[in-house]
């Protein structure tokens, strides 16, 4: 009942994308049709989807790849004085992700990076990766270092005990991270705005038509979740595996 | 297979700073069983770690057949652990958590399976080999613990305390599996316990730690009934230290008899029924003496009984090491026996 409540806003989107035509006061679209998934692929929709896919996957593994480190020291609780590190991840949070694009943008002209996905992951990485590491730092701890204690003792040398013991021990974790990494990059504006230097990110191209044309901006909103329900399906599978 | 015999020498460790082991020296002879027993933070799952490695050494050596292992990696030792908490992987099945380490040591699939079903028949779990190790209850992981140590073939066993978790009757159980299958491989194995009885049940000797030293290593009865210091007494249930001159007497209360006539004569001041005996305690000459009776002779609060001590019961400590008190509320005063 919760979750039928929880999707009837998206059922309301699937409607409104397929309505052609749908006057107030009626309650239900006069008129079904194309017309605004036309729309929406005629621009550069499909390029702005594809170049959002590349960036939030990429964002999300690299910055999986930098939080393990630091997720692994926080995690096992070996710092003295963990607050200033935390406070340190949070602060891009603190600011608007436009405000740090701007910023990055300058950057990244100089040394002739603008508009390139190199610079778009890196961007999008100053806000992916606070919470990439806290969501990150929950697996590691107490329980998984016994098991990596285990590992030791029945004779498995560094690299076999990650492959065989910590990675698996440590993948819903990782799951989750990789997730909220892949839908934090995915969703940003502020950023893709700044730094795209006129490439086409879906977020950027949805925006225009909100006002506009509710059709269009529906049709772009269900292209915009696919991935992000995808994903959380995936992920919420991957949980559901005992561990 | 036969053991090695476990050296550690002059072991010094400190983690988080503070000295836990501090100089501590231990020999297990090669192919025996020794009980590791002392109170919580007496150092006992330290020197486990720092023999196996998970700990590092601050000083002193580790050898194992007469070579040092101290500076050797963990995984390269071939000492195998059993934990407090089985630490069972959770994502592969019991047979494959019990053929982990010849999984390690390249065993082929097939020849794994094989031991791994062989070694879990050996500690009564035949029939689980396939199973997933989350619908296990806390002795059959246990179980598969001890199986997973034993599949390795290890030159020493360590086992931390591997029987707490375990309610009575399974932990009477796995003991018995645990010794049977020692005695029949004939491994080198220290066993952590807090608790004296089970070490005197699992020890062919007990080797007792007091603030990150070995204060004493014998077999259980020397322990039990030769303390070397009032300490040990005290550990081991040695209720009754008696100043007696230059030097002090322990008695166990098991030992002490009441009689109705004869004897030295006393006060019933406590009597408690402890299912198997009755705690009695003795006021005499100013001295509380504590005797543990069957509960059908058990005397009465406030009735006159005679305490006997049997001399060759009595055991004089060692007088450097000694000191002068009695356990107990009561402040003792000094008297002759």
């Amino acid at each position: 009942m919760a979750a039928l409540l929880a999707s009837a806003p998206l059922l309301a989107l699937v409607v409104r994308a397929f309505a052609d035509e749908w006057r107030a006061p009626a309650l239900v679209p006069q008129q079904l049709g194309l017309r605004g998934v036309q729309i929406a692929f005629s621009g550069s929709s499909a390029e702005a989807f594809g170049n959002s896919l590349l960036v939030a996957v990429a964002t999300a593994m690299v910055a999986l790849v930098l939080a393990w480190p630091a997720a692994r020291v926080l995690g096992e609780r070996r710092l003295r004085h963990p607050a200033p590190v935390f406070l340190l991840l949070a602060m891009p949070l603190l600011v608007p992700s436009y405000a740090v694009g701007t910023g990055l943008t300058e950057w990244f002209i100089r040394l002739g990076l603008d508009g390139t996905l190199p610079a778009l992951v890196a961007g999008h990485l100053t806000f992916v990766l606070p919470y990439v590491v806290l969501v990150l730092l929950s697996g590691f701890g107490p329980r998984l270092t016994a098991l990596e204690e285990v590992a030791r003792v029945n004779g498995l040398s560094p690299f076999r005990r990650l492959l065989w013991v910590t990675l698996p021990a440590a993948a819903p974790t990782v799951g989750a991270s990789a997730l909220i990494g892949f839908l934090v990059s995915w969703s940003d504006y502020g950023t893709s705005l700044a730094l795209g230097g006129g490439r086409p990110m879906l977020p950027v191209v949805l925006l225009p038509f909100v006002g506009a044309d509710p059709q269009v901006a529906a049709t772009l909103a269900l292209l915009f979740l696919a991935p992000a329900v995808g994903v959380l399906a995936a992920a919420t599978r991957a949980g559901r595996m005992p561990l | 297979m036969s053991g090695h015999e476990l050296d550690c020498r002059d072991l010094s460790v400190s983690p988080g700073d503070s000295p836990v082991l501090r100089g501590l020296s231990l020999t297990v002879p090669a192919g025996s069983r020794t009980a590791l027993v002392g109170p919580s933070g007496a150092g006992k799952t330290t020197l486990l770690r720092a023999i196996s490695g998970l700990q590092d050494i601050d000083a002193g050596e580790v050898r194992l057949g007469g070579e040092p292992i101290h500076a050797r990696a963990v995984h390269r030792r071939g000492i195998a652990v059993v934990f407090q908490e089985p630490r069972l992987l959770p994502h592969i099945d019991v047979q494959d958590n019990v053929a982990l380490a010849l999984r390690a040591a390249g065993v082929g699939r097939r020849e794994r399976r094989r031991t791994a079903a062989a070694q879990l028949e050996e500690v009564g779990l035949g029939g689980l080999a396939d199973r997933r190790v989350q619908g296990l209850s806390g002795g059959e992981q246990q179980r598969v613990a001890l199986a997973r140590a034993l599949c390795a073939n290890p030159r020493l066993l360590l086992l931390d305390e591997p029987l707490t978790a375990l309610d009575p009757s399974r932990r009477a159980a796995l003991r018995r599996v645990i010794v049977e299958l020692q005695q029949q491989r004939r491994l080198t194995t220290v066993i952590v316990t807090h608790d004296r009885s089970e070490a005197a049940e699992l020890g062919q000797r007990i080797a007792l730690m007091l603030e990150g030293l070995i204060v004493q290593h014998g077999e259980p009865r020397t322990l039990f009934e030769r303390p070397v210091s009032a300490a040990v007494a005290r550990f081991f249930g040695v209720s009754n230290l008696i100043p007696s001159g230059a030097e002090t007497l322990a008695i166990r209360p098991e030992h002490v008899r009441l009689e109705r006539e004869g004897g030295r004569r006393g006060i019933v001041v406590e009597a408690v029924y402890a299912g198997d005996h009755v705690r009695v305690v003795v006021e005499c000459g100013g001295q509380r003496l504590r005797a543990h009776v069957p509960p059908p002779d058990a005397p009465r609060v406030g009735e006159q009984i005679g305490v006997i001590l049997p001399s060759e019961h009595v055991w004089p400590l060692p007088a450097a090491t000694s000191r002068p008190e009695v356990t107990g509320s009561s402040a003792a005063p000094r008297v002759t026996l």
